[in-house]
């Protein structure tokens, strides 16, 4: 009986979270971002719900790509990753403690920033050095360089975003940890349904700072789009992707909104997804309020280049060392 | 409606593509896109800069020499169903650069577009108003929703 | 080689080359069609080359023998930004030929036209600016306060870009300026003081946007003196040089000659935010003294006329026309304009940025490549 259960609880949030993640674009567009600009804005539906189902519907074309369908498969592959995260996220899942711990949420989130190196190094748009023009012309300069294209710089950032971009998530997901003094999210959680929530003390705010940086780094949101800037690389890695494979990252991201959020939830606020218990309420507020916040955050910025990029990260890198520092107090 | 016209005309995405026109017809239309005024959002058409994204091209300008590959590429580029709007005296007929005459014509106006792309909807003006531009691609929509 | 030359060369090291990254002529952060190849180094700029020729339709060339009249108004579609500009001085050059004596008021309605033409060109460099910047919310405010300019130039004119105003003699009779035209008016200059006082207000107060706008593209005094930019770009490095000041047309007005030090993006922004309140001031001095009589001036006779040149300042720097008249008909036709001289400025502002502040460094010289584009011949390197 209870197995019958946890089962459906898992297959139920699943679909409650899959959703939620349809609207969070929506909500963003609509209702921050049209409203900071003075605008009507589209219909909430439209951006997130409605743009997937219409590119569903659109002739299946091959990109241009060395490997087309290893370039399709990817952004499968990121749902799947965000999907386990979600899986072991649950508190049913908590038996298969190996999987149930953060370094095998660690694993995964690796995994979503390294397919952007694989997209970006995949994409031959005909945006960039495809374009018909006549360059190599008498009297250009330079007609001997190696020509990239712009995708190739976006997988250089890729690069440089795995090496320091995502390094405040990864310290701030460890402040519960250390607090709880175990790895395993059960363990995290029971320690917060005895001590109170991580978040209501001194380590746990500035943790929770430091994770909403990095939130909008993995996200790639607007002061930290470098990945993807309109001013240089348009797109980056997601040029090529068209129909079925553009619904796909159009579900990915707002899949990776709802994990990430509820992932807060849990580690901090010690409420794991769970549609069978009415605490989960908090999570589903958490999954609309981050969106909200970021929105705001990413109306009201420019775009980041590495001189900006750097000091952020470093100064919220120190900050998720000193909420590290600050648990042992 | 089924679903599929339902969602074609909830997310319509317009990709611009300037040919070489004077620039009135291109800042006309980006100031339909990101004017808080004519707000095109509202009317759930989304400007993208992805042909792969797109279901509506917008076309302004004569079409000239070097533009003509640049056009036809982009226009490959969108996957089906996909649409076509020339918006701006130019688009629709070469306009004075090619219409003007004087002693020597000149040789590097290709257009008008559709000597070089299908067009579905002509966009009228010089240059062409924002209201127009909306319902010019809206004119265009029935062809969208009602394909395959 | 004398010392500024060697500097620039040291700027451009040629050698370090890693790859070439190419721009356009379709992408998102240009308003028009261009190409630019970026020779990078680790996503820094080690060189930039643009080239321009896509918008090329050949106007010169369909000018020549046409009606002086059709070739006025073939002028203005030269470019949708500064239309104003190439009709008014392609007018010019016609009166300055056949010595012809424009009306006082026809005058102060050229330049009502101008200024207005001027303030929603520099609000448009703003708002494009901060659309490259990433700044979309910027951007659409921008966007809505120009929309005030184009209102009064929709209702003088009769159309939102090309707006035609003057001919041969003064200016139309629908740009007649009438009670209601000028009340209008000096609302609008209201509306956008205020307005652009609260934007620049806000843009300078933004830690976020100015940390991303200083230093950024630099062109130093010297550099710009030597690449003969023209305009605000200039004025942007210090350079106290406004052809307004020698037009005889623009004596009766009171303005000051905006200019700022450091020629990164963000003095060429603020010389642009704060020209756009001296064009308020202008125009409120014009409607003020708005001298009373006709508008235009029909008494005169065709004649054939050597080469005649005529020089003013529009948005983006000096406009440049010239024709000889024969028959009533236009021949030899040049039209130099501006952002050729500044192309030389873009390239090199371009050099020693990151990758994604190239299109920025591009913008900040506001670039009309409508305008510019001239004869290209392309030959093939492979072929």
């Amino acid at each position: 009986m209870t197995v019958i259960n946890s089962v459906i609880a898992v297959i139920g949030t699943f679909l409650v979270a899959f959703f939620i993640a349809l609207w969070l674009p929506g909500l963003e567009r609509k209702f921050v971002q049209a409203r900071i600009q003075q605008r009507v804005g589209p219909p909430v539906s439209s951006p997130g719900f409605m743009a997937p189902i219409k590119f569903f519907f659109k002739e299946t074309i091959k990109p241009e790509s060395p490997m087309p369908r290893l370039y399709n498969a990817l952004p499968i592959i990121s749902i799947l990753s965000v999907a386990f995260i979600l899986l072991f996220m649950m508190p049913q899942m908590y038996t298969f403690a190996a999987f149930a711990g953060l370094i095998a949420v660690v694993g995964l989130l690796k995994i979503e920033e390294v397919i952007y190196m694989f997209m970006g190094s995949l994409s031959k748009s005909v945006l960039s050095l495809k374009m018909p023009f006549p360059d190599i012309v008498k009297g250009a300069k330079h007609p001997d360089a190696p020509r990239s294209f712009l995708e190739e710089l976006s997988t250089k950032r890729a690069f440089r975003m795995i090496a320091f971009g995502s390094f405040p998530l990864y310290i701030a997901l460890f402040v519960p940890v250390v607090m709880a003094k175990s790895l395993y999210l059960s363990d995290i959680v029971a320690y917060q349904q005895v001590h109170g929530p991580v978040l209501f003390t001194l380590a746990g705010v500035l943790g929770a700072v430091v994770f909403f940086v990095g939130y909008m780094v993995l996200l790639n949101e607007y002061p930290f789009s470098i990945l993807k800037a309109k001013a240089d690389v348009i797109e980056g890695p997601l040029l090529e992707y068209a129909s079925k494979s553009r619904a796909y990252v159009y579900i990915s991201r707002g899949f990776l909104m709802v994990v990430l959020a509820s992932l807060f939830s849990t580690l901090f606020l010690g409420i794991p997804p769970n549609i069978f218990d009415w605490h989960s309420i908090v999570t589903l507020i958490v999954v609309l309020v981050f969106p909200v916040i970021m929105a705001a955050v990413s109306a009201f910025s420019p775009i980041f280049t590495y001189r900006q990029f750097y000091p952020v990260v470093l100064g919220s890198s120190i900050l998720g060392v000193l909420a590290i520092v600050a648990t042992f107090i | 409606m089924s679903l599929k016209s339902y969602s074609r005309a909830r997310a319509v995405h317009v990709m611009l593509v300037y040919t070489g026109g004077c620039n009135g017809c291109d800042i006309e239309i980006v100031n339909c896109i990101l004017s808080p005024k004519y707000d095109a959002e509202q009317y759930k058409v989304f400007l993208t800069w992805n042909p792969r994204e797109a279901d509506v091209l917008v076309v302004t300008g004569p079409v000239t020499r070097r533009n003509e590959e640049p056009l036809r590429k982009m226009y490959e580029a969108i996957p089906e169903p996909k649409v076509v709007v020339a918006a701006g005296a130019c688009a629709l007929m070469g306009g004075v650069y090619k219409n003007i005459h004087g002693d020597i014509p000149s040789e590097e106006i290709m257009g008008p577009v559709e000597n070089i792309i299908p067009v579905d909807a002509k966009v009228p003006g010089c240059a062409v108003r924002p209201e127009d531009i909306l319902s010019g691609v809206v004119a265009a929509l029935p062809k969208l929703l009602n394909a395959k | 080689m004398d010392e500024d030359n060697q500097k620039t060369n040291e700027k451009v090291d040629r050698k370090v080359i890693e790859t070439e990254i190419s721009m356009g002529p379709v992408h998102p952060a240009a308003l028009e069609p261009y190409r630019v190849r970026l020779f990078v180094e680790d996503e820094i700029i080690k060189d930039a080359e643009i080239t321009v020729g896509v918008n090329h339709r050949g106007v010169e060339r369909i000018m020549e023998g046409l009606p002086v009249e059709k070739a006025n108004s073939l002028t203005e579609k030269i470019c949708g930004i500064c239309s104003n500009s190439h009709i008014w001085n392609s007018c010019m050059v016609a009166e300055k030929a056949l010595n012809i004596e424009v009306p006082e008021r026809a005058q102060y309605i050229r330049i009502i036209m101008e200024e207005l033409e001027r303030m929603h060109s520099h609000m448009l460099y703003l708002a494009h600016g901060c659309e490259v910047l990433g700044h979309e919310t910027l951007s659409m405010r921008m966007f809505y306060i120009r929309e005030t300019v184009m209102e009064l130039l929709r209702m003088i004119g009769g159309n939102r870009v090309q707006y035609g105003a003057p001919i041969i003699g003064g200016v139309r009779p629908r740009c007649e300026l009438d009670e209601m035209r000028i009340q209008k008016l000096k609302e609008g200059m209201d509306t956008v003081e205020e307005k652009m006082t609260e934007f620049a207000d806000r843009f300078v107060s933004d830690p976020m946007i100015m940390s991303r706008i200083t230093g950024i593209g630099t062109l130093s005094q010297k550099d710009a003196i030597k690449l003969g930019t023209s305009g605000p770009t200039l004025r942007a490095t210090g350079v106290e040089k406004d052809l307004r000041r020698d037009m005889t047309v623009y004596d009766p007005f009171e303005f000051d000659v905006i200019t700022q030090d450091d020629g990164d993006v963000k003095s060429n922004l603020l010389v642009r935010v704060f020209e756009i309140l001296e064009s308020v001031k202008i125009i409120r001095q014009a409607v003020a003294g708005l001298p009373e009589g006709k508008i235009t001036n029909r008494s005169w006779e065709m004649q054939d006329a050597p080469i005649t040149k005529s020089y003013i300042e529009v948005p983006r720097g000096t406009l440049y026309h010239s024709y000889a008249l024969q028959d009533g008909r236009v021949r030899h036709s040049v039209i130099r304009t501006p952002s050729i001289t500044n192309i030389g400025a873009m390239q090199y502002a371009c050099i020693g940025q990151h990758v994604t502040d190239a299109q920025l460094s591009i913008v900040q010289c506001d670039p009309c490549f409508t305008c510019t584009d001239r004869a290209v011949k392309i030959i093939r390197l492979d072929k």
